[in-house]
């Protein structure tokens, strides 16, 4: 059980134990419910990290593997140019205004709420036309992402990406070069 | 215990310590359930006051004690399992001792004597009070500009019932050291047993809208022969002024 | 990058240089930007809270009504509370969080770099539908920030600007969750490798923990908001005792946030004085884990202590919420003595935000202190809704939070922007400061003892006078206490010392990075085997501490 599923799954066994207690002290049924749906929440998703962490094995993955992993890069791929900056560009997202457009849409529907069924429908439209534009957006990111990992081969002067060494030669001078 | 050789600046501190102490108290309880509260107020300033003195004394004296002198590097500790156990179980003792002394007070301050003395329905309405006393007709009716006043015998057991017209209030007289809530579609009993005659301030201190300052009332305590004719007079206007109470 | 050859449409090449410039910050998806656009956002609404904060001490410094009338001054506490509560304190930390948490735990960027740039503008959004309700006919809500039912209800407060705050506010909490899932994934998948959970530092623990609070707390929130919503716009009838609905139903889902609310205010500045103290004190942190366990221990308490604000009611059951709510006093005892522990037999230096951490420590042990005053139903009954109430969290919110904030401000200033703030002008806000404050407030304790009930314009009893004109002077001081920060940031921000990548020889990942850091954080990260990466990254070469390279589980010296 990783570190993660372990605080949540306290919190959930807190929640219930409470919630329990709490109904045979007051029999208040509103309490209740919300302390074991705090049990539930938490417990719902401690269980889902270690399911998962099941699914994908050990947890001994370098950050390079998992920021691909989290960007959709296949982890097979060799390893790329071993500089953050590379590393780090090649996954960020590029600036957008589509979250502003879709904050703004989501807010506009709500404030319907208040004023009338024209502005729902409006917040409704620009929300829906921000998110297609939002997903537009990623999916091109994403395919370009791939094709650019797969295109550039391993630079063998720089080192591989997850160092193998455990430790880094602390009697090294040079900063730079136990730095990855 | 050497008060001459004290330093006169120890003095005023302590002079100091003792004004702030006692301005820190409750104000004197009128009534029998108040008198728990005051002591239990007062128990709990005292063990703060040495809590917050001992522990900002440690802030004070490590950062005097303490302070960079040289370029070298303390000792890098990373922590003492037996202190940290201490000082876990210090505060949950006292937490422990506070609510024993919490719940003895609370039984003292909510507990309900079979009989009660004098049964009085208040009701709480934006923006004043409605005193009615029950089996009898009379009744007090206050507006923002009139203030209330709710006219009780001494040292008799006050049945209150207090209940909302309209929003969320909260029935306080400060020299009793105790509120209720009055809220809409519940009935709030409690008991109050006054000790002392006098006038007494009370407010609604439960924000209830546009002239929640102006919900004033007061509460005078008499004895009980005046009591008796102000009740009798109380019952004549109330049944010929006010139908329907 | 060679893009020469793709098949797709040429992307942006300069996209991670420094442009500044208003469409930059629009479009931005660059965690350190939104946390400073969070930063900036939710300082402008203390700024506007605080000038409210003055009208009111203003209107009670006499008897009477003079500066305003009794609907305008009810109007003026509820904004003030409402932008204070909801739209400053839970915000400032996530923006904190949002520029450092990557940092610390070694990652590029959060989780979900889209979602978190939406977050913030449905926070803005939400904000501004709040303040427009400044200029709609009825003026704002007028109900205090709790809006207790049936008082916020169409009946008895007609207003639009009851519609606006509720769903203004709405869109704030739907911000909240967004906000907290991103970051609480961030904490837990994107950690470097070698950066275990308890590795981590203790402010991306704060974070982690108030972020967790909010994805359990804003829920019931928008529940309650829906359902006044719901109530005075649609016909319901949840809060009214005349068609079965209940009052007090309110007041369970509101507090059932509410409580937790406190310490998703206070938790990140937890983590704040946990960071600054061991910096300054050249030691690492006392007690590391019991600090973690803390966090939890109070977070967890913190759900089960609601019912503590209904005392008055007579509708709760009284020992369960009394003896949850004394409890929560050990966890924040450990966190006290913890940092007394760290300090003892250190190094230490006071720059100002070492002295906010001394200034926080005191204050909140006053606020914490009478906490358990609060804890106790009896007293309880006695102090309730009166300005001892008023004191004791504003010794708590204002006390704690304001002073971790400028800690906060004051340590990581020089990573945001690479100058320096100015000493000379911390030490004049932080003497102000610590003064204003508690003249402010240590008084409102005496008139809270002495029956001044909270939330009133205007007061009879001539007594209350004196100890009501001291509070008012203090907000002044504390007014310009806060001026001087402001202008102490714009002599910095133009001719400050420039502060190299580490001032102050810190001891997490974000001192390893330039001041400000690039667009993708790190140009290099060190190994990590410790709490404290910077530190052992500065010692690399000292065979003091080599074990702490080569030996990643060597036992911690723990006395």
């Amino acid at each position: 059980m990783t570190d993660e599923a372990g605080i949540l799954l306290r919190v959930s066994i807190f929640g219930f134990v409470a919630g329990i207690v709490y109904w045979f002290l007051s029999y208040e049924w509103l309490g209740t419910v919300a302390l074991l749906l705090l049990g539930a929440g938490p417990g719902f998703a401690g269980l889902i990290l270690i399911q998962e962490q099941r699914h994908r094995g050990g947890t001994g993955e370098s950050r390079a593997v998992a920021m691909r992993r989290l960007a959709g890069i296949p982890p097979a791929d060799p390893p790329g140019p071993s500089d953050l900056e590379a590393e780090d560009l090649g996954v960020l997202p590029l600036p957008t205004i589509w979250p502003l457009a879709a904050a703004l849409g989501f807010t506009i529907l709500f404030t319907g709420l208040i004023y009338g069924l024209w502005l729902v429908i409006l917040g409704l439209g620009l929300l829906g036309y921000a998110a297609w534009g939002w997903l537009a957006a990623v999916n091109r990111e994403n395919r370009y992402g791939r094709l650019e990992a797969g295109t550039e081969p391993p630079s063998p002067a720089a080192g591989p990406v997850g160092d193998p060494r455990p430790h880094p030669d602390t009697a090294n001078p040079d900063p730079e070069s136990s730095a990855r | 215990m050497q008060p001459r050789r004290r330093a006169p600046a120890a003095r005023w501190l302590a002079v100091a310590v003792a004004v702030l102490l006692a301005s820190g108290c409750v104000p004197q309880s009128v009534t029998q359930q108040g008198q728990a509260i005051q002591n239990l107020y007062n128990l709990f300033l005292y063990i703060a006051a040495v809590v917050f003195v001992v522990v900002s004394g440690l802030v004070i004296w490590s950062v005097i004690r303490y302070r960079r002198r040289d370029d070298e590097l303390p000792k890098q500790t990373h922590g003492n399992n037996r202190l940290e156990l201490l000082w876990t179980l210090i505060p949950t003792v006292i937490v422990l001792v506070l609510f024993v002394l919490t719940l003895q007070a609370q039984n003292k301050v909510l507990d309900q004597s079979s009989q009660a003395d004098v049964r009085v329905t208040v009701t709480a309405f934006q923006w004043s009070w409605r005193f009615t006393y029950e089996g009898t007709g009379a009744e007090v009716l206050g507006t923002p500009d009139r203030i209330p006043e709710m006219v009780v015998p001494v040292g008799q057991t006050i049945r209150v019932k207090l209940i909302s017209a309209d929003v969320v209030h909260s029935f306080y007289v400060p020299q009793t050291l105790f509120k209720r809530q009055a809220i809409p579609g519940t009935d709030n009993e409690f008991d109050l047993t006054f000790d002392k005659v006098g006038l007494y301030h009370g407010q609604c201190t439960q924000f209830c809208g546009l002239q929640h300052p102006d919900m004033v009332f007061r509460v005078r305590v008499v004895d009980e022969g005046a009591y008796q004719s102000w009740l009798a007079a109380a019952t004549r206007r109330g049944s010929a002024g006010q139908p329907g109470t | 990058m060679a893009t020469t050859e793709l098949p797709l449409p040429a992307l942006p090449e300069a996209h991670h240089e420094e442009r500044g410039g208003i469409v930059d910050y629009l479009t931005t998806v660059d965690h350190k930007k939104i946390g400073i656009l969070y930063i900036f956002t939710s300082f402008g609404i203390f700024l506007a809270g605080g000038v409210l904060a003055l009208l009111v001490r203003m209107e009670l410094a006499e008897p009477g009504l003079q500066v305003m009338g009794e609907n305008t001054y009810n109007q003026v506490f509820t904004m003030h509370g409402t932008l204070m509560i909801f739209l400053f304190a839970a915000q400032v930390s996530t923006g904190l969080g949002n520029y450092l948490v990557p940092l610390q735990i070694g990652a590029a960027d959060v989780a979900f770099p889209r979602a978190n740039a939406m977050s913030y503008w449905l926070y803005l959004f939400g904000a501004l539908i709040v303040l427009s309700s400044f200029f709609v006919a009825g003026g704002p809500a007028a109900v205090a920030w709790t809006a207790y039912a049936p008082l916020s209800t169409r009946e008895f407060f007609q207003g639009t600007g009851m519609d606006l705050w509720i769903i203004g506010l709405a869109v704030v909490g739907v911000a909240g969750i967004l906000g907290a899932v991103n970051l609480v994934t961030t904490i837990f998948r994107m950690r470097m490798p070698g950066m275990t959970m308890f590795r981590t530092p203790l402010f991306t623990w704060g974070v982690l923990v108030n972020q967790l609070l909010i994805l359990f707390a804003f829920p019931p929130l928008t529940v309650v908001f829906a359902l006044l919503f719901l109530e005075r716009n649609f016909g319901a009838h949840f809060f009214d005792p005349t068609t079965g609905g209940s009052p007090i139903l309110y007041q369970h889902i509101f507090w059932f946030f509410g409580h937790p609310e406190v310490y998703i205010i206070i938790l990140p500045i937890f983590g704040i004085i946990s960071e600054v103290v061991p910096v300054f004190s050249r030691k690492p942190l006392f007690g590391y884990r019991a600090m973690v366990f803390a966090f939890f221990a109070i977070a967890a308490l913190s759900f089960g202590v609601w019912a503590h604000h209904m005392f008055a009611t007579g509708l709760v059951y009284l020992p369960y919420f009394s003896i949850m709510s004394l409890l929560i006093a050990v966890p924040t005892g450990i966190k006290v003595f913890n940092w007394v522990g760290t300090m003892w037999r250190g190094s230490i230096t006071l720059p100002t935000a070492m002295l906010m951490c001394l200034g926080f420590i005191v204050v909140f042990l006053i606020g914490g202190i009478t906490g358990i005053f609060l804890a106790s139903p009896p007293i309880d009954f006695a102090v309730n809704d009166t300005y001892y109430v008023v004191a004791h969290f504003h010794y708590i919110m204002v006390g704690g939070l304001l002073y971790g904030m400028f800690a906060g401000f004051y340590f990581w200033f020089p990573k945001f922007t690479g100058k320096l703030l100015s000493e000379r002008l911390g030490r004049w806000h932080f003497v102000t400061f610590f003064l204003g404050f508690n003249i402010t407030f240590f008084f409102q304790f005496l008139v809270g003892l002495d029956g001044m009930p909270r939330r009133i314009a205007d007061y009879e009893i001539p007594r209350w006078t004196t100890a009501n004109q001291i509070s008012t002077a203090g907000a002044f001081l504390t007014g310009v206490s806060v001026l001087i920060f402001i202008w102490n940031f714009f002599v910095s921000i133009r001719r400050g010392t420039p502060a190299g990548d580490d001032p102050w020889e810190g001891n997490s990942l974000e001192w390893v990075t330039t001041s400000p850091p690039p667009h993708h954080n790190f140009h290099h990260l060190p190994e990590v085997h410790s709490e404290r990466p910077a530190f052992d990254w500065r010692h690399r070469d000292d065979p003091a501490f080599a074990s702490s390279h080569t030996d990643p589980e060597r036992n911690l010296d723990r006395g």
